[in-house]
């Protein structure tokens, strides 16, 4: 089939609305006569806004306008942008992570890890002070084992958000 | 003093009568949904976009400043709520064969509508969302170039020559469609 220029198809969709003028509209009317594929791409087009016309207004629910004033007081949340599939990338990091610094701590890495912060030596050159800083001890290990276990808090919120919920949601929605 | 039966309506929401919203709700939910559904083409999700943009509506009800129908105000929160939807949902496909679908038609006419409404959608899918919001307010043929704009976010000019290429694209994805259909009968 011949190709139509974008030209004649916009033509051919003022046409069908109306809004050609009558010179253009005569023009065009001459091209259809002389021109079978011109005239089935008209078809063609009158054939989409049809099926569209009848096709087009959706039915919601009959329970719409009652679920609407049920919900009335509760403000919809902003759908986030975490995704399931983000969620599970996440999650496999995050467990990942925690893995490798629960085997390090097992095998002893971070036992030497220890020490203290003199704040007397820390060199504060605005500050006049009178008397001695404290010293903070550092425990390497203990520090390790406070991160993983926010890891694991962290773990278990993704697990909600990106698996647990959708997939519940998921599953009131086929149960509706 | 208007005249607007929304805006009296509206008035009387203010006035703390809120059981009032029931009848702006029955009102335009057809258009909110269908906005919604071609969107989103997922009748579920559409439903609950479309319910989550009449409760946005109703907490911002004294913000709408009535400069332009109530109408217009409502469908670019529809119109923004089912965008946002649309992009948290974008990797959870789901098929437009398993979307539930309720009539009210004798079964032989049903049947033959589904199929209409089938081969729509799937062409309908082939655009981007903004076309298929664009196209969508075009044929609910409610809605004035300037008012298509104004709910799309977009300038009058651009939402014209969008809503022209969109509908000669969808013609073109209707017509794949339909042969691919004929030739795997």
């Amino acid at each position: 089939m011949k190709k139509i220029s974008q030209e004649l198809d916009t033509e051919l969709l003022l046409y069908l609305d109306g809004q050609l003028k009558d010179t253009a509209r005569e023009k065009i009317v001459l091209a259809l006569q002389q021109d079978e594929a011109l005239r089935q791409r008209l078809t063609q087009l009158e054939a989409m806004e049809s099926s569209v016309k009848n096709n087009f207004l959706e039915i919601p629910s009959k329970n719409f306008t009652h679920l609407v004033m049920q919900k009335l007081d509760q403000y919809p949340a902003q759908p986030s942008s975490f995704n399931m599939l983000n969620g599970i990338w996440l999650l496999i990091g995050v467990l990942l992570m925690s893995a490798i610094a629960t085997v390090l701590v097992s095998s002893g890495v971070f036992d030497q890890a220890t020490g203290t912060l003199d704040l007397n030596t820390v060199k504060l050159p605005s500050l006049n002070l009178k008397r001695t800083l404290p010293s903070i001890p550092i425990d390497g290990k203990l520090i390790i084992n406070i991160t993983i276990l926010l890891n694991l808090g962290l773990c278990w919120l993704v697990f909600d958000r990106a698996i647990l919920k959708p997939l519940f949601r998921r599953r009131l929605q086929i149960g509706r | 003093m208007t005249n607007d039966p929304d805006h009296i309506l509206i008035d009387q929401l203010l006035a703390g009568d809120r059981e009032v919203y029931a009848v702006l709700v029955n009102k335009y939910k057809s258009y909110a949904f269908t906005i919604a559904q071609k969107i989103l083409q997922n009748r579920p999700e559409a439903e609950e976009a479309a319910q989550d943009a009449f409760i946005k509506a109703f907490h911002h009800l004294a913000s709408f400043n009535r400069e332009s129908k109530f109408s217009t105000w409502l469908y670019r929160i529809v119109f923004n709520t089912a965008i946002s939807y649309r992009r948290k949902n974008r990797q959870q496909f789901q098929s437009i064969e398993t979307t539930i679908i309720e009539y009210d038609q004798d079964a032989d006419g049903m049947l033959e509508k589904i199929d209409k409404k089938k081969y729509l959608n799937q062409a309908m899918l082939k655009l981007s969302e903004a076309d298929r919001g664009a196209l969508t307010l075009f044929y609910l043929e409610e809605f004035s170039l300037e008012e298509i704009a104004e709910i799309t976010g977009m300038q009058a000019n651009t939402a014209k020559v969008r809503i022209h290429r969109a509908r000669l694209r969808l013609a073109d994805e209707l017509k794949n469609i339909l042969n691919h259909e004929a030739l795997t009968l």
